[in-house]
């Protein structure tokens, strides 16, 4: 009734649909959010690209420090941060080291994960027309799109980039560049100055979001027939905008640090090499770093969140079968959200927090892997007894389990503040949230690449390049990130920029003697020489190698997504897939306002299988008038306060 | 929405004292901070200037978030949104201020720390 | 398309898009202002007694200007019942009230903003504070510019590599005509590369950066080609080795990226503080500066000696028993202002004994050492001007009205007689002495920089206290200026939609108010945590 009246307003002088808008309008500037979710994709995809060349290059300075850096030693850019040997030196190592983080996670993952997949999929699936605010969503993408090319152009210059590490803790991000005439050109104020637009870009999101799961749900959507999804998507949302500023204010606070020549990080008495910093001094680091992990705890649930929201989806669809324990899935992303927020010290254990904290710490981290598990297990149940169809999407949304339980087991000893003494920035820790950002959260995201694919272009992709995508970047990811807790538990430190070669008891660790069998396949390799025994630095080749191969194995995943959309096999109906929710009952590709009819939602979004039906799945917009009678029948009550068009 | 003309008359009223009542909290905070006979506690602002301080201005705060912010007949979400953001406020603070003076750890920092917050003075 | 629920409220949840929108914005704007508090405390609480700066009393620091900000407490209250009075004028369907009531509340927001801008002005102009070495603390005026050091430069020495030198900005009057040495490859008649001096001259700024750049570009690329060179004869070099031939060793790159320039006639620097490090002085006359990017100055070091006017001492940071040999009075010079130093400190004391007394206690050993009583003024309280002719002195200071001060209007004070104060000053500027008093009378000295530890105007980098203060004011004025900027948008553009939809627009303005009365809400913690306590 409300809506009808809201459609009487305006529709009287406008129809867009109509008349072509311009290019710029249409492709550009649009704020048509499914135009601005591949906005986002494509963005963060190339700063996922960019991201991991840091990495490469990193791995090549870990694994031959003392090699000139093939192809690149000529560049003129590089010149500054290499020596006359054409070595990467360790500012280099330095800054690529932070800005790899950087990148990876606030233009990389969490674009792609929230902007583009968010975007696009969120307000299909709750049969929206658009985003609450179109507008909004359009200078939250530009926001994202001008931080982004800040820290880009930082690399340009002559200061380099950031380079104290991801988490550019004070004093060290004070004090480091401080030596340049203009102190606003500098890679750690650009950092900065680049953080509070991304972090403005993803607050503005998250309002969006939020506003358009809550008020923009159609006609018969109940929370509880939410898509697990969406509810991913609002917990996410919340994550961001409640635990962002906090970060904004840290960004300020060491912006006029770095400006203003405040000290709010500065302790008194600081010297910096061996002169008195000039500084009314009596800030804290500390403070810095409480304000850092207040967010960046909680964005580490933004950045896995959307990965278990993607698998939740694919799984039903390819086991046919309901999600198990829909509800208990909903309660505990309720749970994850909320602990989220109070566990962000377990970060700090290092830092000289008294005992207490530490415990209070310790209890809080140990129980948000209650709600997680609840999260795992029930994907992993979801599949019990299903016929699987293991397709691209599926292999991707299958291996996320475990390699998401691998991450987060190894994440236990890291919990408690004993463990955390002889692991804490080794290559342990490395290895615990890179097995859940990366073969975690970045499976996923291929698999919603795979999944949703269809519904923007038309045409499926590629199943032998998806298998041909899968099966060597599993190998690979696991050839990485294995070796490293070996590495991590021996002691190997994160930032050193030779691979720990400098600290010769941890390095040379025998791991195989020679004439074992491991030692001889390190022979073959050619990794280590004839006789000699592997040892633990030996690893570094290995992983590096790896590195590597990954990035061969993405190639095939790109020639699949830009040759699929014009010679992929077209889909026959407009849910290729089969599957029930609401974003498979718009034309392929949606039009602007999305739906041709008004959606209405009938039942709970995942009902495959349903006994007694002759199709082996129901979806969400099939209109059957038995069920929906039934159901008035069970749950009067329910509909009729939910649904806003019976008044 | 109350809309009618009868209703718009009273709000006015309403918001019309509310807003004399905060000007007069502002002057009685202003006179508890320049008025020595209104200091409480030692000369100088102590940590019973600051709780006397700090209720005047939650008074203030209250008033203009109950009535100008319409706070007083507000939908439940908004409460529940509100609710969860102050729970994670007072965390934060609470939190970093716990950080900051463990009751069972002993040293030197954080025995000045723990005087710090028993007189705020510092 | 049509958004639904843009105007009208969703039935089951009540409320309509921007209203649920506005209210996520402000939890999250509670998060931000949260954070900002939080810092407040945690870093209030975690000052360290003896070593950090301690934290300052607001009404200390305001002195006068706590009116203005009460002024300003004021002017936002007021202006968020015109908010709401607008609103319902609205919704009554009255735009010409409604275009009355926001048109005051932008005025409101105008007003605010000017006198924060008189306040800040008057913070980072009129007030400085000078801590010397043994951590005593002068609060009062820097007299002329002198916060930047005085050199007169001949020649400047710096590497071609980075951004363009330092001193290039720091350069007062006429740019001077620069001959520029550097050192490049070039190829020989042979086909070789070898190294050449080369000179050129410079002219201009614009002349100095469009040099310094083709110089860097030329360094950079040279550097390419000789470490290419060096690498193919380390690899040489090892395929000899290899061959058991007999081996060249490599040579490494030599780039000599050192460039000077000199100047044709002595140029006049003035160099901000934070980009240099102390000048080193030599017998012969030719001292150096080095600034913090590394380019060298030489020539003349000024005189670099502050002219400061006192005001007050604190001497929180020095011990009870060594204040009465401070280093401070030696640098004042003027046993008056010790006098009244210590009579005002002896009358805070007594207050506080008085207090103590009355409860039976000592007075603690954080009172004594706490700025009631080691913040006192060098001037006879008996004799202090009027609050309010002292208010509007610094507010005229502060807006910059009436230029510069009036020499006529001397309030002859007693605890100062010029003799006293011309002999100290005599040693620098012995005529001026007349000049050096303000309105109030106060002395003026010079304070050698070499017993300066650190010196600020009330500006953010004075200590933690003005940090926090700059920081959280600024980005509530920031708000403060965003809805003003939407309520003057509503109000100016806002006639179509009114007419076309009055109810759309009268959503937007509560929306936009309740942003408003969020920053109000904002100021009433800030006024008492910033002036009062």
């Amino acid at each position: 009734m409300s809506e009808a009246a809201a459609h009487t307003h305006g529709d009287v002088h406008d129809d867009h649909d109509h008349h072509e808008a311009p290019f710029w309008k249409q492709y550009v500037f649009s704020t048509d959010h499914k135009v601005i979710g591949i906005q986002y994709g494509f963005t963060s995809l190339l700063f996922l690209a960019f991201g991991f060349f840091l990495m490469m290059v990193m791995r090549w300075s870990i694994a031959y420090p003392d090699r000139a850096v093939p192809m690149l030693s000529d560049w003129p850019w590089f010149q500054a941060w290499l020596d006359n040997e054409g070595r990467v030196t360790g500012d280099l190592y330095n800054m690529f080291g932070a800005m790899h983080g950087t990148i990876m996670v606030f233009l990389g993952i969490v674009p792609l994960a929230f902007g583009a997949f968010g975007n696009y999929v969120t307000p299909l699936q709750i049969g929206a027309p658009d985003m609450a605010f179109p507008r909004l969503n359009m200078a939250s993408f530009w926001c994202f799109l001008l931080g982004g090319v800040l820290m880009f152009v930082s690399f340009f210059l002559p200061s380099g980039a950031a380079k104290v590490g991801w988490t550019n803790y004070s004093p060290l991000a004070t004090t480091t560049d401080l030596n340049f005439s203009s102190q606003f050109w500098t890679g750690q104020t650009q950092w900065l100055v680049g953080m509070v637009f991304l972090i403005s870009s993803s607050l503005l999101g998250a309002v969006n979001f939020i506003a358009t799961i809550i008020n923009l749900r159609c006609r018969g959507m109940t929370w509880m027939r939410l898509p697990f999804f969406v509810w991913a998507m609002m917990v996410t949302g919340f994550l961001l905008l409640l635990a962002f500023p906090p970060l904004e204010v840290a960004a300020i606070m060491q912006l006029m640090d770095r400006l203003a020549g405040t000290s709010f990080f500065v302790p008194t008495g600081l010297n910096v090499n061996g002169i008195a910093f000039d500084a009314a001094g009596g800030g804290s680091p500390l403070l810095y770093q409480h304000l850092f992990w207040f967010l960046a705890h909680p964005e580490v649930y933004v950045l896995i969140l959307p990965a278990i929201a993607i698998v939740s989806e694919i799984i039903p669809c390819n086991t046919r079968k309901p999600l198990w324990g829909y509800k208990s899935m909903v309660y505990a992303v309720m749970a994850l959200g909320f602990l989220a927020f109070i566990v962000w010290a377990h970060h700090m254990y290092m830092t000289g927090m008294g005992p207490a904290v530490s415990t209070f710490f310790q209890t809080t981290t140990v129980l948000i892997s209650v709600p997680s598990v609840i999260l795992i297990t029930s994907l992993l149940i979801s599949m019990w007894g299903g016929s699987i169809r293991f397709n691209p999407p599926m292999l991707f949304a299958t291996a996320f389990i475990p390699m998401f339980g691998i991450g987060g087991l190894t994440g236990l000893p890291l919990a408690f503040s004993l463990p955390d003494l002889h692991l804490h920035d080794t290559y342990y820790v490395i290895a615990h949230f890179h097995y859940i950002v990366a073969p975690g959260t970045i499976f996923g995201l291929f698999a919603g690449i795979y999944h949703w694919f269809p519904k923007h272009t038309g045409r499926q992709m590629n199943t032998l390049l998806g298998h041909l995508h899968f099966w060597p970047s599993l190998i690979c990811m696991n050839g990485i990130f294995a070796p490293m807790f070996l590495q991590g538990m021996t002691g190997f430190h994160r930032r050193a920029f030779d691979g720990g070669a400098a600290y010769e008891e941890i390095s040379t660790r025998v791991i195989a003697e020679p004439g074992t069998f491991v030692a001889g396949l390190f022979e073959k390799l050619r990794i280590v020489g004839e006789g000699q025994p592997v040892e633990m630095i030996d690893l570094n080749i290995v992983t590096s190698t790896f590195a590597w191969l990954l990035a061969l194995a993405q190639v095939p995943f790109i020639i699949n997504l830009f040759m699929s959309v014009y010679v992929g096999k077209k889909v026959t109906s407009d849910n290729p897939w089969d599957a029930t929710t609401l974003e498979w009952a718009t034309p392929t590709p949606p039009p602007h306002g999305n739906f041709l009819t008004e959606p209405v939602a009938y039942r709970g979004p995942y009902e495959y299988s349903v006994p007694g039906s002759d199709v082996d799945f129901t979806p969400q917009f099939e209109d059957d008038p038995a069920v929906v009678k039934k159901e008035r029948s069970v749950k009067d009550k329910n509909v009729s306060a939910d649904d806003s068009s019976k008044s | 929405m109350a809309d009618s003309p009868e209703e718009l008359a009273k709000h006015k009223k309403l918001y019309k004292y509310v807003g004399i009542w905060l000007i007069v909290f502002s002057c009685v905070a202003l006179a508890l901070g320049k008025i020595p006979f209104l200091d409480f506690g030692p000369p100088g602002a102590t940590w019973e200037d600051i709780v006397i301080g700090l209720s005047v201005s939650c008074i203030k705060a209250s008033l203009v978030a109950l009535i100008f912010m319409h706070l007083n007949h507000e939908k439940g979400l908004i409460y529940k949104t509100l609710l969860f953001t102050f729970l994670f406020f007072v965390s934060l603070m609470g939190l970093t201020l716990f950080a900051l003076a463990d009751p069972i750890k002993e040293s030197y920092d954080t025995l000045n720390t723990l005087k710090g917050i028993l007189n705020f003075k510092s | 398309m049509e958004i639904p629920y843009e105007v009208s409220p969703r039935r089951d949840t009540g409320l309509f898009n921007s209203k649920l929108g506005i209210w996520l914005f402000l939890a999250s704007e509670v998060m931000l202002f949260g954070g900002l508090f939080s810092a407040y405390v945690f870093l209030r609480v975690g000052v360290i007694e003896g070593v950090d700066t301690p934290w300052p009393w607001g009404i200390n620091v305001h002195k006068t200007f706590v009116a203005l900000g009460f002024i300003n407490t004021l002017v936002l209250i007021i202006s968020s019942v015109f908010v709401v009075f607008g609103w319902i004028a609205l919704k009554e369907r009255k735009w010409a009230k409604f275009q009355f009531f926001m048109y005051l509340t932008v005025a409101c927001a105008a007003i605010f903003m000017a006198l924060k801008t008189v306040e800040y002005r008057s913070k980072l102009t009129q007030h400085h504070d000078i801590k010397l070495l043994d951590n005593s603390v002068m609060e009062g005026k820097i007299l002329e510019q002198t916060f930047d050091v005085p050199f007169e430069g001949t020649s400047v020495e710096f590497n071609l590599v980075g951004s363009a030198p330092g001193f290039l900005p720091d350069i007062v009057g006429d740019f001077p005509t620069f001959t520029a040495e550097w050192k490049q490859y070039e190829k020989g008649e042979d086909g070789s590369s070898e190294i050449v001096s080369k000179t050129t001259e410079i002219k201009s700024a614009s002349e100095f950066n469009s040099w310094f750049v083709k110089a860097r570009t030329k360094a950079t690329a040279d550097l390419v080609k000789e470490r290419k060179r060096y690498r193919g004869e380390i690899a040489a070099k090892e395929k000899a080795l290899y061959n058991q031939e007999e081996a060249v060793e490599p040579q490494a790159p030599v780039v000599d990226t050192k460039a000077k320039v000199t100047a044709a006639e002595p140029f006049d620097l003035h160099s901000r503080r934070r980009q240099v490090r102390p000048i080193v002085r030599s017998d012969s006359g030719k001292d150096s500066m080095t600034y913090i990017d590394g380019c060298t100055v030489f020539g003349k070091g000024g005189d670099d000696r502050i002219k400061f006017e006192p005001h007050y001492v604190d001497m929180q940071l020095v011990p009870v028993h060594k204040q009465k040999d401070s280093m401070v009075w030696d640098v004042l010079g003027d046993s008056h202002l010790k006098d009244a130093w210590y009579k005002n400190r002896d009358s805070a004391y007594q207050e506080m004994e008085h207090y103590y007394s009355g409860k039976d206690k000592e007075i603690p050993e954080s009172m004594l050492r706490g700025y009631y009583i080691n913040i006192q003024s060098l001037h006879d309280k008996a004799h202090a001007p009027s609050f309010w002719s002292q208010f509007w002195t610094e507010f005229k200071a502060g807006a910059g009205i009436g230029g510069s001060k009036s020499h006529d209007d001397h309030h002859d004070d007693d605890t100062h007689d010029h003799g006293d104060h011309a002999e100290h000053a005599a040693d620098t500027h012995d005529d001026h002495a007349e000049e050096h008093h303000d309105d109030h009378g106060h002395a003026v000295i010079m304070v050698p920089r070499d017993q300066v530890k650190f010196l600020n105007s009330h500006g953010p980098r004075n200590g933690n206290y003005y940090a926090i203060y700059f920081t959280m004011t600024a980005l509530h004025g920031l708000h403060v200026i965003g809805g003003a900027l939407v309520l003057l948008y509503f109000v100016v553009f806002g006639k179509p939609l009114y007419l076309k939809n009055p109810e759309h627009l009268a959503n937007r303005v509560e929306v936009g108010g309740l942003f408003w009365h969020f920053v109000d809400l904002i100021w009433i913690f800030l006024f008492p945590l910033m002036y009062l306590l």
